[in-house]
């Protein structure tokens, strides 16, 4: 899986039995580059399955930050986030007996972490995103000359998206989200939503005209002087 | 050379035709280089979003969150488990109930009993069961279950409050 925010904490150290020793597995415990034990997904997934709440505990500590990311992202909220985080970590805990090892842990959970995000913004009333889109903060500027977006930071990027996610369909956004801004492969994002390769290249391209229409209106100091006229 | 590469990329990159790899890259390079990230933005500014960083959540809302979602965990396999329990005396309730008012609308249909009298003390029978305040059943360890009853709404002297930590084994 080609991720590049995905997964951050991909590992997690739990001891330093063996400080020398190189990458590797020995007896079906897989030891790190600097010989510490590391657990993987799957690993925990099969304790957990077994009772142990502490394995799916610390598999809600490696993904709930990743997740978390990307739902609030989707639903442009970072407090709804995180209860949808909560209510994806539960559904997947009592449907763990129905999760297949072939299949990536991440994918699973984000495929269960969308599907809530985008129930939750369909069940959202047109009147709501308007009044949202109203009261939102407005972007702070970052000066003039060369194009602000060369030193757009990360707050700024999402906060960007925060106000314009709003033109694009749910669909759209988990789509655009999940591969334009997590670095997931088409495949990925089209396992997690569901639907064909083809149709998350629809959905990306038609967010990428919305946005950037959007963009070139509302936000006209994040291009390039040239363009701004 | 790798400018003049990236440059090259960005109308694939726009029309999802790049392959995987040189995508990463693609995206790398447009964060590391300030040059090629204006002139990419300059001719598609939604590549701004491809900056966007993976800022891992803070450790403390990390750890609330597995908190939260363990408690539930706790919670939801507790009340599972209480439902499952219940089911037989829930059958059994019905049952009973069943009999008693096929009984009273026989004797009510032959005439027989003491007329208006016996359905009235049943109705209230019901009534009382309906508005019995609710029950709750605590597992502690190495002793058995304990059951506590809610205050009934009517009854002013006595209340019972639960306080539930999320956090708490029961």
């Amino acid at each position: 899986m080609v991720k590049e925010n995905l997964c951050v904490q991909s590992v997690a150290r739990i001891s330093h039995r063996r400080p020398q020793q190189e990458a590797g597995e020995i007896c079906g415990v897989s030891f790190g580059s600097r010989g510490e034990v590391v657990m993987n997904d799957l690993q925990w997934i099969q304790s957990a399955k077994n009772g142990d709440e502490d394995a799916y505990a610390k598999l809600v500590r490696r993904h709930s930050g990743g997740l978390h990311r990307t739902v609030a992202r989707i639903l442009a909220d970072d407090t709804e986030a995180w209860d949808v985080v909560q209510m994806a970590f539960l559904k997947a805990w009592q449907k763990l007996d129905r999760y297949n090892p072939r299949y990536s842990f991440t994918t699973w959970l984000y495929r269960i972490g969308t599907n809530l995000a985008i129930d939750l913004l369909r069940s959202r009333t047109s009147r709501e995103r308007a009044h949202k889109a109203g009261t939102e903060h407005r972007l702070r500027l970052v000066g003039t000359g060369e194009g602000a977006g060369a030193r757009a930071d990360s707050n700024e990027t999402d906060n960007v998206l925060q106000q314009l996610v709003g033109v694009l369909t749910p669909q759209q956004r988990s789509a655009f989200v999940l591969r334009e801004m997590e670095g997931l492969e088409t495949a990925e994002v089209a396992e997690v939503l569901g639907c064909s390769a083809t149709t998350v290249r629809n959905h990306i391209f038609q967010a990428r005209k919305a946005l950037r229409r959007e963009l070139r209106v509302r936000f006209p100091e994040y291009l390039p002087a040239s363009e701004r006229g | 050379m790798n400018c003049g590469i990236f440059r090259e990329m960005i109308g694939p990159y726009v029309d999802e035709t790049l392959e995987e790899g040189r995508r990463h890259w693609f995206r790398t390079h447009l964060r590391g280089c300030p040059t090629c990230r204006e002139s990419a933005l300059r001719e598609e500014p939604s590549l701004l979003f491809a900056m966007a960083p993976a800022a891992p959540g803070e450790p403390e809302e990390i750890e609330a969150c597995a908190v939260a979602v363990m408690g539930r965990i706790r919670q939801d396999r507790l009340e599972r488990r209480l439902h499952r329990r219940r089911r037989p005396w829930l059958a059994v309730a019905a049952a009973a109930t069943l009999v008693i008012s096929g009984g009273i609308a026989w004797l009510t249909m032959v005439g027989g009993g003491s007329g208006p009298l016996q359905p009235a003390v049943e109705a209230r029978r019901e009534a009382e069961l309906q508005n019995s305040p609710p029950t709750v059943e605590v597992e502690m360890a190495g002793e058995e279950v304990r059951v506590y009853q809610f205050a009934n709404e009517a009854d002013m002297d006595t209340a019972v409050y639960f306080i539930v930590d999320p956090a708490l084994e029961l």
